[in-house]
C-alpha cells in the first residue's frame, strides 16, 4: 500500500464523490448566504437538504468502489456508507430542527448550515479513515465545527461556554491522541491501518511504546464519546448548546467516535487486550453507573440526557469490552472468538442507530418545547400537563425515553438486549448483571419525564407554543423506534454484513 | 373464518390492540369510543372462546401454535401455543376485559379515550404473555405490559398515584431485570429462546441454582410473594377500580403463572432446593396478609391485603409439587379472579357514590342497598371459601395437595398453619361485611344512596355466575388442565427421579440415595402422626 501506486484518477472521484459533495455543497451553502442577499434566509435550508439528499442518492445509485482509495488513506465500502448514511439522516432532521425554530424565532444563524454539513464531512472521513493521519483529519474538521455550532449562538453566556469549555477539552484530547499517534508510528512505522496491522502480526514493534501509544489514543476517543473520566464537558457542553445542535452532538458524534473506536480496536484486538482489557472494562462500568446516577438528580432535561448519553456510552463500551475479551479467554474461548466479534460489531452498530433514532426524537422535542428567549426552557417542570396541551409531542418523547430506559417493545430493549446476549456470550455475566442494574437505575429518571408529562397539570410556567414540522419529524422517529423494536431482523441483519466488511 | 381459526391465537392476543389504534379515529367523541372499546372487548372475548371449545383437553399439550421465525435464523421466533393452563388464564382475560370496560363508564371521565386505548394494549400484553411460547416474546409481553399499567395507575389514580404507579413499575423491573440474564444465559447454553429447547438443557445444579433465583424474583414480586409485596397495597389503592380488577383478576396470575411454566419445570434441582424456603414464605403470607387485612380501615385495602393471602395459597399449592396441589393452585387463580375482581368492582360501586372507602364511614347499608348487600355477601363468601363456590374448590384442593405432598419438609404443619389463614380470612371478611352492611344505619350520608344500577347488575351477574358455576361444576376448568398441568410437571419429576435431589441436606430425614425426591416420607410428618 505504500509504494505510490498511479491512481485510477476515475475511479478515485467516483469513490470520493460523496465526500466531496458534502464538501463542496458546504462552500455552496457558505458563498450564497455571503453573496446572494436576495434569498431568503430558509432557502439555504432547502440548499442544505438537496446537498445531503443528493449524497444519499449518489451513494445508492452509483456504484461506489469497494477497498481503500487515495493510497489507502481511505477505505471504502459497506460500513463508510453505512455511517454516510447515518450522519446524513441525522443531519437531515437537524436541519429541519433547527430550521423550524430559527423560522418560529425569526433569529437566523445562516452559518449554522455550513457548518454543519462541514461537521458531516468530518465525520465521513472519521468512519472511512483507513490511516491514523485520516482519523486525526476527520477527527479535527468534525470537532472545529461542533465547537462553532455549539457555542454560536451570540450574546448567550451558557452557549458561549459550552463553546469555550468543548474547545479547550476537545484541543488537549485532541493532544493526547496525537502523541498517541507520535507513539503508534515510531513503534509500527507508519500510520496506515494496514502497516499498523503488519507490525503487530510481525511482533517486531515494541510493546511499551504500543502500550502508550494506543492507551493515549484511547483517551482523545475517550473524550469523543463522553467515557468516563473523560466526560467533564459533557453536561456543560450539552445544557448550553442549542437543543438541535445537543442533538446532534449526541447522535452524530457518539456515532463516528464509536465507528472509529470499533475500527480502532478491532485492529489492535489482541495487543489492546492484553494491555488495555481490564481498564476499559473497568471504565466501561464508571462511565455506565456514574452517568446513571448523576442522571437522577438533574431538574434540566438536557443535563439529565448528557448524563444519559455519558451511561449509553457505558452500554456501548460493554460491547467493545465483549469483543476484546476472546483475545484473552482460553482456547475454548478462541474457537468462539469470531462469532463473538461478529455478533458485538453488529450489536455496536444496531445500538448506535436506535440509541440515535431515540435521542434525536428526544431532542427534537426539546428543541420545540426548550426556545423561548429569556427562560431557562429545559427544566422538567416545564413539560407538566404537555399530554393534554400537545399529545403527539408527549407522546413522541414517552416514547423516546421508554426506549432509552430499554422498555419493550421498543428499540432501546432490542439494542440492550443484542448488546447484553455478546456479553453473556463472552462470558462476562458479572457484567452484563452489572448492565442491567444500570438500566433499572435508568427507569427512574426516565420515568420522570412521562410522569411530569402525563401526570402532573399543566403549570403556569408550561411552555404552550409549538413549531409543527419538528414535531411531526419527531413523531415519525417515535414511529420508527416502535417499528425497529418490533421488527428488529432485518436491520440487524443488515448491520452484520457491514461489519463483516471491517472485521478482519 | 379460516383466516381467523388458522391464525386464532394471534388474533385474541392483537385484536385488543387494533382496538387500541382505531380508538384515535374517534377524537374527542367519548361515548362512541366507550361502545367501540366494548364492542373490540366483546369480539376479543367471542374469539377466545373458539379456543375453549376447540380445544382438546385429552392431549394437553400446545395447541393452536403459530410459530414464525423472528429474529437470528429461527433462533428467536414468534412462537404462540395455547395448552389448558394458558387456556383458562387467557379466557379469564378476556372475560374480565369487557365487564371491566362497562364498569368505567361512570368511574372516568377524564381523557377517556386515552383510558381505553391503554387498557386495550394491557389486554393484548397479558393475553401474549399467557400464550408465548418463546421465552424473548414472553419477555417482550411481559416488560411491555407495564406501560399500559403504569398510565392506568399514574393517570386516572387516586392521591398518590404517582408515588404507587412508579413504585409498581420499578419493583417489577428489579425481578424481570434479573431474569433477564438468566434468559440470555440460557440462550447462550441452548442456541435458541424455544421454551422447549430450554428444557432439554442440561444444566449444571449451581446453574439451577441461580437461574431458579433470578426467575423466581421476578415472578415473585409480581404474585406478590411476601416480604416483596409492598408495591401491591399502594398500587390497588391508588389505581382507578378498573386498574385494580385487572391488577387482582389476572396481573398478579402471571407471576404465579411464570413460576408454574418457566421456573419449575426449567429447573428442577432449583425447586429442590428452594421449595421449602418458598413454601414457608407463601405460608407466612398467608397468615401476614390476613392478619394485616383484619386490621385495615379502608375495604379497597382489606381486600388488596386479602389477595396477599390468597396468592399464598397459590404460591403453596404449586410447590407442594404434586398435581392436586398444583391443580388447586391454578383453580385457585381463577377464583381468585373471579371473587376478589367482583369485590373490587363493588369497592368502586360504593366509591363512586360516597367518594370514601373508610369502613367507619359506612353501617347498615343492606337497608338501603340490599341488592348490593346482596352480591358483596356472594362475592365475599366465594372469596373465604364456602362450599357451593368457586373459592371452596381451590383452597380445598391446595389444603390437601399441601398436606399430602412428600417433598415439602413438615408438610402437614404448612398445611394445618395455612388452614388458620382460611379461618382468619374468613374472619376478616365477614367481620367488615358486618361493620359495613349490618347493624344501625347511623351515617345520614348512606341514607339516600342508590342501589345497583342496571349496568352494575350486567357487570357483576356474569362473576357471580361463574362463582357459582365453578363451584358446583368444578370439573369444567379441571378437566381442562389436568392433563397439561402434568404435561408441564412431567420435567420436573422426569429429573427429580433419577437424581438425587441436591436439595438433600435441606430435607430433614431425606431418602437414600437415588430414591425419587417426590416420593420422599419426610420425619417431621411421621412425627405428627
Amino acid at each position: 500500500m505504500n509504494d505510490l501506486a498511479i491512481p485510477d484518477f476515475g475511479r478515485e472521484i467516483a469513490a470520493l464523490l460523496p465526500f466531496l459533495i458534502v464538501a463542496g455543497g458546504g462552500l455552496l451553502v457558505m458563498v450564497t448566504d455571503a453573496l446572494v442577499k436576495t434569498l431568503r434566509k430558509d432557502h439555504l435550508s432547502y440548499l442544505v437538504l438537496l446537498v445531503l439528499l443528493s449524497v444519499i442518492v449518489v451513494q445508492t445509485t452509483s456504484g461506489t468502489p469497494e477497498g481503500p482509495v487515495l493510497n489507502g488513506l481511505l477505505l471504502l465500502g459497506n460500513f463508510s456508507r453505512f455511517f454516510t448514511y447515518l450522519f446524513v439522516v441525522i443531519g437531515v432532521l437537524t436541519t429541519i430542527f433547527a430550521t423550524g425554530i430559527f423560522d418560529r424565532d425569526g433569529n437566523y444563524r445562516p452559518e449554522f448550515y455550513p457548518l454543519l454539513l462541514f461537521a458531516i464531512l468530518g465525520m465521513m472521513v472519521l468512519a472511512a479513515a483507513n490511516d491514523l493521519l485520516t482519523v486525526y483529519l476527520g477527527l479535527e474538521t468534525m470537532s472545529l465545527a461542533t465547537y462553532v455550532l455549539a457555542g454560536g449562538v451570540r450574546g448567550n453566556a451558557p452557549s458561549s461556554e459550552a463553546g469555550f469549555k468543548y474547545l479547550m477539552l476537545g484541543g488537549f484530547s485532541s493532544a493526547f491522541f496525537l502523541m498517541g499517534v507520535a507513539f503508534v508510528y515510531g513503534a509500527c512505522g507508519g500510520t496506515g491501518f494496514d502497516q499498523i496491522a503488519a507490525a503487530l502480526h510481525s511482533g517486531s514493534a515494541p510493546m511499551p511504546f504500543l502500550t502508550l501509544g494506543t492507551g493515549l489514543m484511547l483517551v482523545g476517543f475517550g473524550f469523543k464519546v463522553a467515557m468516563v473520566p473523560f466526560h467533564m464537558w459533557t453536561p456543560d457542553v450539552y445544557d448550553g448548546a442549542p437543543a438541535y445542535v445537543t442533538g446532534f452532538m449526541a447522535t452524530a458524534i457518539k456515532a463516528a467516535g464509536f465507528a472509529i473506536l470499533l475500527r480502532f480496536v478491532l485492529l489492535t484486538e489482541p495487543m489492546l487486550a492484553f494491555a488495555w482489557y481490564p481498564v476499559l472494562t473497568v471504565l466501561a462500568v464508571l462511565t455506565m453507573s456514574l452517568g446513571n446516577i448523576v442522571a437522577l438528580v438533574q431538574g434540566n432535561i438536557k443535563r439529565m440526557l448528557a448524563w444519559s448519553s455519558i451511561a449509553h456510552a457505558g452500554y456501548l463500551l460493554l460491547g467493545i469490552v465483549a469483543i476484546l475479551a476472546p483475545a484473552l479467554g482460553g482456547p475454548e474461548m478462541m474457537a468462539r472468538a469470531k462469532g463473538i466479534v461478529e455478533e458485538g460489531g453488529a450489536a455496536l452498530l444496531f445500538y448506535l442507530v436506535g440509541y440515535a433514532l431515540m435521542n434525536l426524537a428526544a431532542f427534537g422535542i426539546i428543541n420545540v418545547m426548550g426556545t423561548e428567549p429569556g427562560v431557562d426552557g429545559d427544566q422538567i417542570s416545564r413539560y407538566a400537563g404537555l399530554s393534554r396541551r400537545q399529545p403527539v409531542a408527549a407522546a413522541t418523547l414517552a416514547v423516546a425515553m421508554l426506549s432509552l430506559a430499554g422498555i419493550p417493545p421498543m428499540v432501546g430493549f432490542m439494542a440492550k438486549f443484542y448488546i447484553f446476549s455478546v456479553v453473556v456470550k463472552a462470558g462476562l455475566i458479572p457484567l452484563a448483571i452489572i448492565g442491567v442494574i444500570n438500566s433499572l437505575i435508568s427507569v427512574y429518571y426516565y420515568l420522570r419525564v412521562i410522569v411530569v408529562m402525563y401526570m402532573h397539570d399543566t403549570a403556569e410556567d408550561s411552555y404552550q407554543g409549538t413549531e409543527w414540522v419538528s414535531v411531526a419529524a419527531a413523531g415519525l422517529l417515535a414511529f420508527l423506534i416502535i417499528y425497529l423494536g418490533v421488527m428488529p431482523e432485518a436491520f440487524h441483519r443488515g448491520a452484520e454484513i457491514v461489519f463483516r466488511q471491517i472485521s478482519f | 373464518m379460516a383466516m381467523i381459526t388458522d391464525h386464532i391465537l394471534t388474533w385474541v392476543t392483537f385484536v385488543p390492540l387494533l382496538g387500541a389504534v382505531a380508538l384515535w379515529l374517534f377524537g374527542r367523541r367519548e361515548g362512541p369510543a366507550r361502545i367501540f372499546a366494548l364492542a373490540v372487548s366483546l369480539v376479543d372475548f367471542v374469539l377466545s372462546l373458539h379456543l375453549w371449545f376447540h380445544f382438546d383437553a385429552a392431549r394437553g399439550d400446545d395447541q393452536f401454535v403459530e410459530r414464525v421465525a423472528w429474529i437470528g435464523n429461527g433462533q428467536v421466533s414468534y412462537h404462540l401455543g395455547c395448552d389448558g393452563i394458558s387456556l383458562v388464564l387467557a379466557l379469564l382475560t378476556t372475560f374480565l376485559g369487557p365487564l371491566i370496560i362497562l364498569s368505567t363508564w361512570k368511574a372516568i371521565t377524564s381523557r377517556v379515550r386515552e383510558f381505553l386505548a391503554f387498557f386495550l394494549l394491557l389486554q393484548t400484553a397479558m393475553l401474549g404473555t399467557f400464550l408465548a411460547r418463546d421465552m424473548l416474546l414472553f419477555y417482550v409481553f411481559w416488560e411491555a405490559m407495564l406501560i399500559p399499567m403504569y398510565f392506568i395507575i399514574g393517570i386516572w389514580g387516586g392521591q398518590r398515584r404517582i408515588y404507587a404507579a412508579v413504585k409498581f413499575f420499578i419493583f417489577t423491573m428489579v425481578g424481570s431485570v434479573f431474569m433477564l440474564v438468566g434468559i440470555l444465559y440460557l440462550f447462550f447454553q441452548s442456541g435458541s429462546m424455544e421454551l422447549t429447547s430450554f428444557l432439554n438443557l442440561n444444566l449444571e445444579h449451581n446453574a439451577q441454582l441461580w437461574l431458579f433465583a433470578a426467575f423466581f424474583l421476578a415472578f415473585a414480586i409480581k404474585v406478590p410473594v411476601f416480604p416483596l409485596h409492598t408495591w401491591l397495597p399502594d398500587a390497588h389503592v391508588e389505581a382507578p377500580t378498573a386498574g385494580s380488577v385487572v391488577l387482582a383478576g389476572v396481573l398478579l396470575k402471571m407471576g404465579t403463572y411464570g413460576m408454574l411454566r418457566f421456573a419449575m419445570p426449567l429447573f428442577p434441582q432449583g425447586v429442590a432446593y428452594f421449595a421449602p424456603a418458598v413454601s414457608i414464605l407463601a405460608v407466612i403470607g398467608i397468615i401476614y396478609g390476613a392478619l394485616v387485612a383484619l386490621v385495615q380501615p379502608d375495604i379497597k385495602k382489606l381486600v388488596a391485603y386479602s389477595s396477599v393471602s390468597h396468592l399464598g395459597f397459590v404460591v403453596l399449592g404449586l410447590f407442594s409439587l404434586n398435581s392436586l396441589g398444583v391443580a388447586g393452585g391454578v383453580f385457585q387463580m381463577l377464583a381468585h379472579g373471579l371473587s376478589t375482581g367482583a369485590l373490587f368492582l363493588l369497592v368502586g360501586v360504593i366509591y363512586e357514590r360516597r367518594h370514601t372507602r373508610e369502613i367507619s364511614e359506612f353501617g347498615g347499608l343492606a337497608h338501603v342497598m340490599p341488592l348490593y348487600a346482596t352480591f358483596f355477601m356472594i362475592a365475599t363468601l366465594a372469596s373465604i371459601g364456602l362450599p357451593g363456590l368457586a373459592g371452596f374448590v381451590g383452597e380445598f384442593t391446595i389444603l390437601l395437595g399441601t398436606f399430602t405432598s412428600e417433598f415439602l419438609p413438615a408438610a402437614r404443619v404448612m398445611a394445618i398453619l395455612a388452614a388458620t389463614g382460611v379461618v382468619l380470612g374468613a374472619f376478616f371478611m365477614l367481620w367488615m361485611v358486618q361493620r359495613v352492611f349490618f347493624g344501625r344505619l347511623a351515617n345520614d350520608a348512606n341514607k339516600n344512596l342508590p342501589d345497583l344500577s342496571w349496568r352494575e347488575v350486567v357487570v357483576l351477574v356474569p362473576l357471580l355466575v361463574f362463582m357459582f358455576v365453578l363451584g358446583v361444576h368444578p370439573g369444567l376448568v379441571l378437566d381442562k388442565v389436568d392433563l397439561s398441568i402434568q404435561k408441564v410437571l412431567a420435567p420436573l419429576e422426569a429429573q427429580l427421579v433419577p437424581h438425587s435431589p441436591a436439595g438433600h441436606a435441606a430435607i430433614p430425614g431425606g431418602g437414600e440415595e437415588g430414591a425419587p425426591a417426590i416420593l420422599l416420607v419426610n420425619s417431621d410428618a411421621e412425627d405428627l402422626r
